[in-house]
Order: C-alpha cells, then structure tokens, then sequence
C-alpha cells in the first residue's frame, strides 16, 4: 500500500483524525499537516488501526503534536494503534508518554 | 525429543536508492511469510529506518541500487543491506549508531523544521539485538539481528 488516506471528522466537540495507509519519510508531511491544524483547532483524537507503518519521521510529528496540545490546551490521543504501530512507539524506549488508549471511550 | 530447528528460509529484494523505496520495502517485509507477525513488524520498522539513511547519506550509489536480504539461520532473525557508497563511512562513523556500545547521540528537536531527529537509529537499536556496519572496499553492509 503507498498512499496513505486521513480522513478529518468531528465527534463530541473533538476532531477524530483517521489514518489508513503507512506514515513513512514518503508520506509523513500530510499526516504532520492534518494532525497540527487538528491540534491548533480543538481536542484530539487520531485512529491509528488501519495504519501499516510508522517510521520515525511519524514518530516525531507525534511528539510534536503532544506538545503542541500541552501547549495549546487541548487533548490528544492516540486511539486503537494497530500492532506496528505500537511496536514503532514501544522502540523509542519511552512509550510509556504516549497518550494511547483502546477505545474513543477513553478519550 | 527436543523440537528441531526452523529451517533456514531467506528472501531478496533490489531497490533503487530513491525515498520512495520505502513501498517496495515495506511490501517486501509483509510478505515474509516464514517469520511471524512480530518480526515482520520488527524488519518493517527498523529496515525502513536504515533504508531512509542509505538514501539520504549513501547517495548516489554504485549502480544506483541497494540489495536487501532478510532471512532465518536456526532461532535467529537477521536482516542485511548490502550496497557501495564512498559517503556513507564517514557519516557513520560521525552518527556512532552502528556499534555495540551506547548510541553517541540522543534525538533532539529541531526547532527550525519543527522535528524531532535521530529517533529513527534509537528505534533501530532497541528493536534490534545487534546493528552493525561494516564497511568494505567491494561492498558495504549494515546487518540488524533480531
């Protein structure tokens, strides 16, 4: 799969950011851009079960994105990672700062 | 009876050394069929890191391209790029990544483009349980173990 797809919808006053396809050095930009408008704008979320890879350049506008939302005020979460992606965030060693969670329900 | 070993299994890809190689890789380790979901996930992120530096500080290279050869040897999982540059050397030795001590630099933000950098070689080393480069006046090569 090359192209990677992020769909932008509102959900309880939050925006829910989908995310299809890989975040790689190919494709990151459009997934940095969606996520720090989103960011800039209102709380949020951003499901990543369908994303089939996350390299370091994702990882980075990730980290990024948090602090914009320390910043900013608003919420941010990382919602229902599929496997890859949760091994990507595990490998930086400190995972354990990502805001993950498995439903939206816990957002 | 204690359980034999997996059979010896490998597979080969060639790519060009532009950045969209990266599809290409990343279709190639999920059709590794004879390892399981976890180290493909393990080759998936890791190679593409390591693709992403030949590209950016190995190029151009000889020929224009890089071979890639992922395998299982008994309980061990390796995966190796193999390619001629007469750049990557030197920008190896300053990233001081590739070898078994501690990583020489910590990833750090970069305010200007607004990204955090040298995250990708941590990841490497953490999903990995050796990285090394080995330089060679034929053919140089980067091998990850899992």
């Amino acid at each position: 799969m090359t192209q990677l797809d992020i769909s932008v919808r509102n959900d309880h006053h939050r925006l829910l950011l989908s995310v299809v396809g890989p975040i790689n050095s190919y494709t990151f930009t459009d997934f940095q851009e969606k996520i720090y408008k989103a960011i800039a704008q209102a709380d949020t979320a951003v499901d990543m079960e369908h994303v089939t890879a996350l390299s370091s350049a994702g990882i980075g506008v990730i980290m990024t994105a948090m602090e914009d939302a320390e910043t900013t005020g608003h919420g941010f979460a990382i919602v229902n990672p599929s496997e890859v992606v949760k091994l990507a965030i595990e490998s930086t060693g400190f995972g354990e700062r990502f805001p993950v969670v498995k439903t939206l329900k816990q957002v | 009876m204690p359980a034999s070993p997996e059979p010896r299994a490998e597979r080969d890809l060639v790519l060009s050394a532009e950045g969209s190689a990266v599809f290409a890789f990343e279709d190639f380790a999920d059709g590794l069929d004879f390892l399981p979901p976890i180290d493909r996930c393990r080759i998936k992120i890791a190679g593409s890191e390591i693709l992403d530096n030949i590209v950016k500080h190995a190029s151009p290279l000889d020929g224009g391209t890089l071979r890639v050869r992922a395998a299982r040897r008994g309980g061990s999982v390796t995966l190796a790029f193999y390619f001629r540059s007469t750049s990557f050397a030197s920008f190896a030795s300053g990233e001081g990544a590739f070898g078994e001590g501690p990583a020489s630099r910590e990833p750090f933000f970069d305010p200007t483009h607004r990204r955090w950098r040298g995250i990708g070689l941590v990841m490497c080393r953490n999903l990995s349980t050796r990285l090394v480069f080995r330089p060679g006046s034929r053919m140089d090569r980067i091998f990850l173990e899992f």
